[in-house]
């Protein structure tokens, strides 16, 4: 029996104004509030509010054997809780049918395990006190921003209690394997589920795409593939961007009729079940191959490295200033100055400068800016400004 | 096309006698194309020490001697390029031209009064259409006395010869254009008093390939000239490489370099303007401005009515080791133009490490995607860039590495074969 996890990262950054050199030390307010909202409303109801709908509904027809789990960012929930409570509902609901995880992660969505364990624990936690206060459910498997992994994780997530940790299906990090079973870190007594790439990019990127050779993809066929599993194959992680439903993928594709037919397709073959990460955590052998990488490792792009985020010249810098900041603003502890500094650490922010990507069309839809110079000069900008407020705390 | 190509080259500025990019730009050209095809150059002025090998130039400062009516330079060692030197010409404002004097061409019977139209420091001047129609004379006599298999002519005041040999000899004709009038007047190009634009429209209308330097110079001909656009084949200008080095700056004031004509074409106002948006927030920072123009006064007038006069720098024409030694200070390049073809000393800038902002409505922006552009009347945005760059490290570095990348794709030699590549599509 293969556990099939159908996992969805939902997450919105706090996007920034434009912010020119002339308000340094006059304007603190760095985000462009109108445009969050705008994005978020039209997000809401292309996407989360229809595709929570679909999925509610799938839920109740097949009475517990469709199972779902979802990575919400901090910075995502506040925005819900803020502009669209009926977000927040409709999650709500899901998390109500017994058959929806939740996921943990860091609060901002940001790179701070690459920085900063305190800064780290700190987003951890106030990302399960939001989980918990909004969904009334306690998270049990971690997942760090853009699967960011390494083995150095490992000691601060066991110690913040997670027992399971979902990560890229790098080769490399399984010891050449596939990666359809669960893993183990090998230290810590900690599991890894390990995305499946091939089968989630069918979905997130090829569904859509007419030169596909594969393409229309039906949820029948879909199925069949997914259920060609050999017998020690006991997980199948489809890991994808939420907002692949009905935003990055218009309803006009067939994304949604897509998404509604799979769990009938796939409840049709016996080898396959839908089941919770925490479940397929346990529901893994015994003796278990390990997953390791001493180097920084994630999902992204070909070189499944952090090549989109921390790689130029731009993003070290801006990444190095940024965090520079903790130690002051710890001493000082003021709550607003820390939440402040947290949304600017939403790796959005680094992703928008990278000169590497800047050509590739995948990165560019999600990028705002003209150039990954524009990026960086306005948050340079904003992060100056921040930092007078600082000095003056 | 099996043996190399014969081609009659028509050209103006050509080194030592240097205004702008023009002439380095043919030169760099025509150096570079002399591997694939023959060329004939002529040109107003040659110079002894600048010679071209398989490149044979004749210069109309040497018109009637050798004997006979032709033109021809003494074949003197080649020189390096190094060695040439800019000379300042005395008006240093060839465009736009000033006419209304003499237009009637020198008689060709009188060698000694060619000679004498040619031979002064000036490339242009008030008699530049008496020069223009003269040259178109000479060279027509030269045409007839050569054997060529296509004509390629660089700029307007190369065109009315150009044209005329095609006529007479029915050899498919090939402009390259560098500037257009609409970029150096903008709309009093159209004037009924001005002539260059209708010799440019009509050039570019008998062309059977026109060359612009970018696609924007393309998009602008099309759109000011009504020409269709199947007769573009842009080609890029590129630069030798060459070893740049960087003095350190001991005045602890930031330098942005202003390098060019001071001319409505350039956007010389837009730097002040951006100087002072910048000043009003970071005021360790010199604008040095290199170079003259029919501008320069009204510059001096307005940073001193800006109260920003103390930190501007009026240096002049300078030089080329000059202009490298500042290059090697310089923090910043800032190139506003409000309509430039190319703007080959952003390049230059670029290969001394100096990070560069230019306007987008710049034909160097298509090769120099790592620069920063703005559009040329966006002056807040070319101050927060400028900003930027006097301020934070990383964009510095990323800029100056990325754009190293982008100049070792640049070569004349890949000019030349896009060249060649037109001659062939001619079938000649």
């Amino acid at each position: 029996m293969t556990d099939v996890c159908l996992i969805f990262q939902v997450h919105q950054p706090y996007r920034l104004k434009e912010y020119g050199f002339d308000l340094i030390g006059k304007d603190h307010a760095y985000e462009d509030s109108a445009r969050n909202i705008s994005l978020l409303n039209r997000i809401a109801d292309l996407c989360y509010i229809p595709t929570n709908k679909i999925l509610l509904d799938a839920i109740e027809k097949h009475k517990g054997k469709f199972r779902i789990a979802f990575s919400i960012s901090g910075t995502a929930l506040e925005q819900f809780y803020r502009y669209r409570p009926d977000v927040i509902e409709s999650f709500r609901k899901l998390s109500q049918t017994g058959c929806v995880e939740f996921l943990a992660e860091t609060y901002y969505h940001s790179l701070a395990s690459l920085y900063s364990e305190a800064e780290f624990r700190r987003q951890v936690v106030k990302h399960e006190r939001a989980i918990q206060n909004l969904l009334e459910v306690r998270p049990t498997v971690f997942r760090n921003t853009e699967l960011i992994y390494s083995d150095k994780l490992l000691p601060v997530i066991s110690d913040l209690g997670y027992k399971t940790i979902l990560a890229e299906g790098k080769s490399q990090n399984m010891g050449g394997l596939s990666p359809n079973r669960v893993f183990t870190a090998g230290t810590e007594n900690i599991n890894i589920l390990t995305r499946n790439f091939g089968f989630s990019d069918d979905i997130a990127f090829r569904f859509a795409d007419s030169s596909w050779n594969e393409f229309p993809l039906s949820a029948k066929k879909y199925a069949n593939w997914l259920s060609k599993r050999e017998e020690d194959e006991h997980s199948l992680v489809l890991y994808m961007d939420y907002e692949t439903f009905g935003e990055h993928r218009k309803q006009e594709t067939g994304i949604m009729d897509f998404l509604g037919a799979l769990p009938d397709e796939i409840v049709t073959h016996e080898n396959l079940q839908f089941s919770l990460p925490s479940d397929a955590a346990n529901n893994g052998p015994e003796i278990k191959p390990v997953y390791s990488s001493k180097e920084w490792t994630s999902w992204a792009d070909e070189d499944k490295d952090l090549g989109a985020w921390q790689y130029d010249h731009m993003q070290k810098d801006a990444l190095k200033n940024l965090y520079a900041c903790e130690l002051s603003l710890y001493k000082i502890g003021r709550p607003d100055l820390l939440d402040t500094w947290g949304r600017l650490q939403t790796s959005d922010h680094f992703y928008y400068m990278s000169t590497r990507f800047w050509q590739d069309p995948v990165h560019r839809i999600f990028n705002p800016y003209n150039s990954p110079y524009d990026a960086y000069l306005n948050f340079m900008n904003a992060l100056s400004d921040f930092k007078g407020l600082i000095m003056k705390a | 096309m099996t043996s190399k190509p014969k081609v009659l080259m028509l050209g103006w500025e050509f080194p030592p006698v240097l205004t702008g990019g023009l002439g380095t730009a043919c030169y760099g050209l025509a150096k570079a194309l002399s591997k694939y095809a023959e060329i004939e150059l002529l040109i107003p002025q040659a110079d002894k020490d600048t010679q071209l090998e398989n490149v044979h130039i004749r210069g109309m400062n040497f018109f009637g001697i050798n004997g006979g009516q032709t033109v021809e330079v003494p074949m003197q060692p080649l020189e390096e390029f190094a060695k040439v030197r800019k000379i300042p010409a005395p008006s240093l404002n060839p465009y736009p031209v000033g006419i209304g004097f003499e237009k009637e061409a020198v008689a060709l019977k009188s060698p000694e009064a060619i000679r004498a139209l040619y031979s002064g420091s000036e490339p242009y001047g008030p008699n530049i259409m008496q020069k223009v129609a003269t040259y178109a004379e000479v060279a027509v006599r030269m045409a007839l006395e050569t054997e060529f298999d296509v004509i390629h002519a660089h700029d307007w005041i190369t065109f009315p010869a150009a044209v005329r040999i095609k006529e007479i000899t029915g050899k498919p004709l090939v402009i390259h254009i560098h500037s257009l009038e609409t970029d150096r007047v903008g709309e009093l190009a159209k004037g009924d008093w001005n002539r260059v634009y209708e010799v440019e429209k009509k050039a570019m209308e008998k062309a059977d390939r026109i060359i612009p330097v970018s696609r924007y110079t393309q998009d602008c001909a099309i759109k000011n000239y009504g020409i269709s656009e199947e007769k573009f084949y842009p080609v890029h200008n590129a630069i030798d490489p060459e070893e740049s080095f960087r003095l350190p700056n001991k005045s602890g004031e930031k330098l942005v370099l202003f390098l060019g004509r001071v001319t409505f074409q350039k956007g010389p106002e837009f730097m002040v303007e951006t100087a002072w948006k910048l000043l009003q927030v970071y005021p360790d920072v010199i604008f040095f401005v290199a170079g003259v123009g029919d501008m320069l006064e009204k510059l001096k007038a307005l940073v001193l009515e800006r109260k920003i006069d103390h930190k501007f720098v009026f240096a002049g024409f300078l030089s080329q080791s000059n202009v490298k030694k500042v290059l090697a200070q310089a923090d910043v390049y800032f190139m506003p133009s409000v309509s430039e073809p190319f703007g080959l000393s952003a390049l230059e800038a670029a290969g001394f490490d100096v990070p560069c902002v230019i306007s987008r409505q710049s034909g160097v922006a298509e090769v120099l995607p790592n620069a920063l552009n703005a559009n040329f009347w966006d002056t807040g945005k070319f101050a927060n860039y400028i900003y930027g760059l006097l301020n934070y490290s990383g964009i510095r570095e990323e800029m100056v590495e990325r754009t190293k990348q982008d100049l070792s794709r640049l070569s004349w030699d890949d000019a030349a074969k896009d060249v060649m590549e037109v001659y062939r599509s001619l079938e000649i």
